[in-house]
């Protein structure tokens, strides 16, 4: 495309698309690490509301448990992202990560309070 | 093979137009779907239905750049992408990378990007003058460390998909860092400080999305080149005060207009860190300032039918009942003396005034009697003997039809 001199009209460009604009099937190609890191950013803030539960309702288990719970899964993603900083698990296993790590973590959580309770 | 339909979704905008633009269908026939790419159906498109679509294409092999764009929800070269390769049930859809101005359909302005490399100083800067060049074998460790980043092509795709570039806009860019990281691992180039000092401060704003690494058609990770970059700056960047003080210098003066987006997000930032740190923060007052056992409010607590009390003695009952202190509830037992000594009912508290102890009533010597120091009370509780300070506490009662009810 070329632009003359003469024309007095200067080429309006369209302000950047974001993320997801006009974009039907970006959702359900989101990549999982996308979702990690989504997931526990939502997470942390579960946490901050579950903690403010936690301290004004003590030693109700649901919370508890539902607290354990959030707090693990957040872990396990920063987990992710310590590991991927310190190079100490290839950038190649990024995707086996996102899902083991929490998988993992979460199976572990199951197990210990089945013992405890 | 038989030729299938496909429905081919072209975003489009026209700059003479302006707008938001949109995209628009065309129906396509296509013959071989593994052999037909999506350069072929945009040039099929044009020659046949729509010659004013735009988009850019040059080598056709995925070695120029030219031709990233959103396929059906990814950055992809339309090059390397066939239709096979998308789902036969979806339709086609070919959309400009995001973060990049649209001057017309899918013909995007590069400039933010190249400018981030040029900000990431992304050019190589020998050494020292050499007469013969540096050989760096294949399998030499640095030459494996830097990998695959050499091959960029600089199509976009990663700077497209990376949402952090449109949240910061000093963010240099998953492309740009990948570039300085290729040189910052290179022991030929002469700008390595500077080089890390230019690119560190962007590396803080990767999230490990990791999306550039998902797009990249050439299979480079720029997470992993921004993580060595952070990793090496670690360890070798150098801060010295002198540097420090340049960049006094140079800081360019605050500025205090704000539009109206960046305004918004602050005071959303602000509201919900103010909430949180509320909403904490009480909690943790409450908890540091507080009393720790709020005055229990009193409540009349039933102890029983009068008849079942029998007359000209002294009968415990165990009171139980719920105990309300805000939104907790707790049941409380708790033992109450009740004497019929005389006609007067009286109701004592079990405890000792001196210690607390348990008081209990003796028949035989007419006297409560508390076991730890020996407090003795006559049987309208004043002392007799003992360190009791004064006589058995008593609680206020009243009578209700044939109830007897205690004030706890």
């Amino acid at each position: 495309m070329s632009v003359t001199e003469d024309e007095a009209k200067p080429i309006q460009y369209r302000k950047h698309l974001r993320w997801g604009e006009h974009d039907p099937n970006r959702r359900a190609n989101t990549p999982l690490g996308m979702w990690a890191w989504l997931w526990q950013r939502v997470s942390a803030l579960l946490i901050v509301v579950l903690l403010v539960l936690h301290i004004s309702l003590p030693y109700k288990l649901a919370i508890q448990f539902l607290l354990l719970l959030t707090v693990t899964f957040h872990a396990t993603l920063g987990l992710r992202v310590i590991l991927l900083d310190f190079n100490l698990v290839s950038i190649r296993h990024h995707r086996t990560l996102a899902w083991a790590l929490p998988v993992v973590g979460l199976i572990a959580i199951f197990i210990v309070w089945r013992c405890i309770y | 093979m038989s030729a299938t339909k496909r429905n081919v979704r072209v975003f489009r905008y026209d700059p003479a137009v302006g707008g938001d633009g949109g995209f628009r269908d065309y129906t396509l026939e296509v013959e071989n779907a593994s052999a037909m790419t999506m350069l072929d159906v945009l040039l099929h498109i044009q020659r046949e239905q729509d010659p004013t679509i735009a988009f850019r294409f040059a080598c056709r092999v995925a070695m120029c750049g030219s031709c990233g764009m959103v396929i059906n929800g990814r950055e992809r070269l339309a090059c390397k992408t066939n239709v096979s390769d998308l789902p036969p049930s979806e339709d086609i859809t070919l959309r400009p990378m995001n973060h990049f101005p649209v001057i017309k359909d899918l013909v995007v302005d590069m400039d933010p990007m190249f400018n981030k490399f040029r900000e990431t100083l992304s050019f190589f800067e020998p050494k020292e003058q050499l007469t013969e060049p540096a050989r760096i074998a294949p399998d030499a460790p640095e030459r494996e460390e830097i990998r695959l980043a050499t091959d960029c092509i600089a199509c976009g795709c990663c700077v497209s998909s990376c949402t952090m570039v449109d949240h910061h806009p000093d963010y240099a860019g998953p492309a740009a860092l990948a570039r300085a990281y290729a040189l910052i691992a290179d022991s030929r180039d002469g700008l390595f400080q500077e080089r890390l000092a230019a690119a560190l401060p962007s590396c803080h704003e990767c999230r490990t999305e990791t999306n550039c690494t998902e797009v990249c058609p050439k299979g480079i990770s720029p997470t992993r080149a921004i993580k060595y970059i952070q990793r090496t700056a670690l360890v070798q960047l150098e801060v010295t005060p002198k540097e420090a003080e340049v960049e006094e210098t140079e800081a360019p003066p605050a500025r205090w207009e704000v539009d109206r987006a960046t305004f918004i997000r602050g005071a959303g930032v602000a509201v919900i860190g103010a909430a949180v740190a509320v909403t904490l923060g009480s909690v943790a007052a409450i908890t540091t300032v507080g009393p720790t056992e709020s005055a229990a409010a009193e409540e009349w607590v039933s102890v029983g039918r009068i008849a079942d009390l029998p007359q000209g003695k002294v009968t415990t009952v165990l009171l139980n009942y719920e105990a309300r202190s805000g939104i907790y509830s707790q049941t409380i037992s708790k033992p109450v003396m009740i004497s019929r000594l005389s006609d007067e009912i009286i109701c004592y508290k079990t405890a000792c005034p001196h210690l607390g102890c348990t008081v209990h009533f003796e028949n035989q010597s007419d006297e409560f009697r508390c076991a730890c120091h020996g407090g003795t009370f006559d049987r309208s509780g004043s002392v007799i003997a003992g360190p009791p300070p004064r006589a058995l506490d008593r609680y206020r009662h009243k009578i209700e039809g044939d109830q007897l009810l205690v004030l706890i």
